[in-house]
This record gives C-alpha cells, structure tokens and sequence, in this order.
C-alpha cells in the first residue's frame, strides 16, 4: 500500500479544514503558508475575517498598530468569531485601544509583572503540593481537572485578587458560570454575572477603605497622572482576569500534563530534570500540547481579531480598510517555516516563537503568571508522582467558550 | 552593518548581524536569540526583553524614559544602572552593541 492510499484526506491547500491525523494536518498548514500569508474566511458570526497562517505576518500584524479593536467595542462591528462574543467581555481591556488601553494595561502590569510573578512563585509550590496531598490522601485514580488543574490557578488568581479564601467556591461558581455558551440556563448565568459584579464591586469598596496588598487594592487606589480608575473601569478588568486568570491556565495544565502521559521518551526525559526543563517545556505545551495528545487535528482557531484602520500590507496581501483580521495560533506554530519538525513534541526546544499567549500591544497580560503556574503545576506533580500514567478516556466540554477539558483520569 | 554581541548568563556569547533601524530585541527575537522573549512587541508593556547593556555604550542611545524606567522595575530579574529594555535600544550605522542577558525574563 502507498502512503497515498493510506491517507483518509490527500493534504490540500483548503482553509479551514476539518480533523485530520496530526502529521498530515502539520503537512496541510505548511502547504497553505507556502501558498498564501493569509485566507479569507467566512466565520459562524460577524461575517469575513482574514486568517494569519505565517509567524511572521502575523507578528508584522499583532505589532501594527493601524489594526484597533474599537469598532467592536462600540457596535460598529459584529466580532467574526467562531461564537457571538458576550457583551461583557467586549467592555474588556482587550477590546480597548491606546491611549486608554496603555493606562489601564499599565496600571494591571505592576501588579501581575514578571518581579511580581516571582515572588508568588514559592506559594505555587507550596500550594501544588499541597493540592497533590489532598488528591493522594483520596486515593488513586483520580480526576486531575478537578483535583488538581483547576485548583493551583483559582488559588493563585484570587490571591493576587484579594479573594478572602472562605468566599473561593462561590467566586470558582460565578466565574466558571460566566463562561458558559451552552447547557446552561441563561438566567443562571445572568444571575451567577450579577452575584459576581456585586460581590466584586463590594470587594473594590471594601479595598478602597482599607488597601492591602493585592491587586483590587492597587487598582481602586491607582492614580495615574492624578486620576483615580472608577468603579466601570476596574470591574472589566477584574473579570477579564477571572476569566483569562483560571480557566485558560487550568486547561494548559492539564493539556500539558495529558501531552506528556502520550508521550513516554519526553516524560522520561523531563524526570531527569524537571526544574532545569520546565521552561521550554511550558513553551512547547503552549505551542504543540493540544496537538501532542495524538487525537486528530482541524485547521480553522484563531484568536480576537482586529479591525484595519486604514489599507495595510501584511507580506504582500492587501487587508482594506474597515476589513478584520486574526491570527490562527496552530497555524503560526506550524507554517513550516519558523521551525524544523514542527509536528514533533520536543520540550527542549530552545527557540520556540509560539503566539498562543499572542504578541504586541495585547499580548496575554497574565502570560507571566500563566508560565509560573504551569512550570510550578505541571513541574511539582511530575516530581511528587514521576509514575503517573492516564486511566481512561480524556472529556472536554464543548459548550463552553474556551472547550476546557473536564475529565482526566490518572493513576500513580 | 551594525553587529548584536549577545552574551547569555552562563557567558555563552552570538553575534548577529542587524538592520538599522531594528531594536535589539526584534533582531533577538528575529534570529531566535534565547532569553529575549519581548512578548509585547515593544510598546513597553512587558518587561521581558530587559539587557544589561555595556558600560562603555551606555551614553551612544537615549537615557531611560518614564515608561521604561517604570518596565524594568517589574522585570523578572533585578535591575542594575547599566539595565535597558532591548526594545529601546536602535540600531545605528557603524555602531555595534554588547548586552548581557538576564537570567530570568519571566
């Protein structure tokens, strides 16, 4: 038999295309960048958007800044998005432009900053382990969504927050709530967002009579060339920190966890170092985790896009003016062109251009607190339980926004 | 063509050649320089391209600006009088730049 005939789909130069083995869609991405920087796509809302295949077209676009986002702020245009962007997350930071989006970007980046990040580094440790006794004092298997993933990131994001401990299970339920697209009650989620504002708003008063030294606290007491953040522009970025700050950094751990349980010689070689290999084993979860897990691979992610201001070049393909763009994450890790054997899992790669996080003016804002988390939580379980293995079929939620995975089984 | 003198913690030193009017960073990031992440593309908002830049250069480029100043507060490791963010740093004709990377960036 030829490899042809072995194949279920020839690798094309279509865009977006559905679940394929992960080799012959890594062939399919290097095909479609060798033809084109970009394709124009109908999304399931919002209409056309160009969709970034190349690394570097894509930080060439994500560093421009005649590409905005405030035409989506203000209604003017529908987000094209793969679902209808909720109302409340386009009164996010991400959805603003400079100038406001420097101040407000500035004044969160003191306090979620890479010195900031370090120093909560050795409470991750501490409360990882803490986490792993709790789910081996219940016994083996277990599921580590729940035991564990979820568990590191809520700790840490409302510790930075200001969360008083005894209020977490209800902060975890409002904000897992807010995320919901589907199988969830619309009242529920409205009432769930509601409880959340109101109790965020609560927390602001409370820190803006008496500072601590946490997030809220700087920022409903910030002054930026002498005037103060109101309430309106602490709650968005309050939620987008929940949001962003939980339940992305929690699916990473587990991807990144399950990615090195499907593969044995990477695992056996992160054992012999862990701590001195974590950090480009992060970068390469970040780029490559999803598609390590060995199941089939589609083309057609991307992340928020923009709106051109005016007629761009983006490596010779025109992007009008008032037209949106996005780049695909998968795509940029995998053009073929940035790096050599791009479809391995390789958690030594030293040179790993990744744009999962993004890149530019709305790179991710927690992206050192996301990095921390997942060396601390990916690299304490690893070192407490080097015998883990997978004990039983992986479950992801795809009535949520972000499709978070829900169920991994382990043993040790 | 102004030359990049990279030299990582461990004293590991590369040489790349950059384009005027390319930062330091860019050109790092570009050639795939280990240590210099520059995730927010050089608006400042990020902290993660900070170099120690060599003494003797320290007068050839613009003093620290507020913003700036404010960046290498936050950044992952502790910053010295010769510290610059490698996104401020402008490559001229005819003048080649020696920096030191940090040991952390994140």
């Amino acid at each position: 038999m030829t490899e042809t005939t072995e194949r279920a789909y020839p690798p094309g130069t279509e865009y977006p295309f559905g679940p394929r083995p992960v080799h012959e869609a890594a062939e399919q991405y290097h095909r479609i960048a060798a033809d084109r920087p970009m394709t124009k796509m109908t999304m399931p809302f919002g209409g056309d958007v160009w969709v970034i295949h190349r690394n570097q077209a894509a930080r060439d676009m994500l560093g421009d800044t005649r590409f905005v986002r405030e035409p989506f702020r203000t209604g003017e245009r529908v987000v094209p998005y793969f679902v209808e962007f909720p109302d409340f997350l386009k009164t996010t930071i991400q959805f603003e432009d400079p100038p406001h989006h420097t101040k407000l970007r500035r004044l969160v980046q003191r306090s979620i900053s890479p010195k900031r990040v370090r120093a909560m580094r050795e409470s991750a440790v501490e409360f990882a382990n803490h986490l792993i006794d709790e789910m081996v004092s219940k016994g083996s298997p277990a599921n580590l969504v729940e035991e564990y993933a979820l568990g590191l990131p809520i700790q840490m994001l409302s510790n930075l927050l200001g969360v008083p401990p005894e209020d977490r299970p209800k902060f975890e339920r409002w904000a897992a709530s807010t995320l919901a697209t589907a199988n969830m009650p619309e009242e529920r989620i409205a009432n769930d967002m509601l409880e959340l504002i109101g109790y965020m708003s609560g927390l602001i008063e409370e820190r803006r009579r008496e500072p601590r030294e946490d997030l809220l606290s700087d920022l409903a007491n910030a002054r930026d060339k002498d005037e103060s953040l109101t309430d309106d522009e602490i709650m968005p970025i309050a939620l987008i920190l929940i949001i962003a700050g939980f339940d992305n950094t929690a699916n990473f751990i587990s991807t990144g966890v399950a990615a090195l349980l499907h593969h044995d010689a990477q695992r056996e070689l992160l054992l012999t170092d862990v701590d001195g290999l974590m950090p480009t084993a992060v970068e390469e979860i970040l780029r490559h985790g999803g598609w390590a897990l060995g199941t089939p691979v589609g083309g057609g992610g991307g992340l928020v896009p923009f709106v051109a201001t005016e007629d761009v070049v983006i490596d010779g393909q025109l992007i009008a003016a008032g037209e949106a763009v996005l780049i695909d994450p998968t795509a940029v890790a995998h053009d073929g062109i940035v790096l050599p054997d791009d479809a391995e899992f390789d958690i030594t790669r030293q040179n790993n251009p990744q744009l999962t996080l993004s890149y530019g003016l709305h790179h991710c804002l927690g992206a050192p607190l996301a990095r921390m988390e997942m060396q601390v939580g990916i690299g304490e379980l690893f070192k407490r339980l080097p015998q883990l293995r997978l004990a039983g079929e992986i479950r992801w939620n795809r009535d949520h926004l972000s499709q978070p995975m829900v169920e991994l089984p382990v043993a040790w | 063509m102004p030359k990049v003198f990279y030299t990582q913690p461990d004293g590991a030193e590369r040489v790349v050649d950059g384009k005027v009017g390319d930062s330091v960073m860019r050109t790092a990031v570009q050639n795939g320089v280990a240590g210099i992440v520059g995730q927010c593309g050089g608006v400042l908002s990020c902290a993660t391209c900070h170099v120690f830049l060599a003494e003797g250069e320290l007068d050839a480029y613009p003093p620290v600006s507020e913003d700036e100043d404010e960046m290498l507060d936050c950044a992952a490791t502790d910053r010295e009088p010769n510290s610059r963010l490698s996104c401020q740093l402008v490559l001229r004709e005819g003048t080649d730049v020696h920096v030191t990377i940090p040991p952390e960036q994140l």
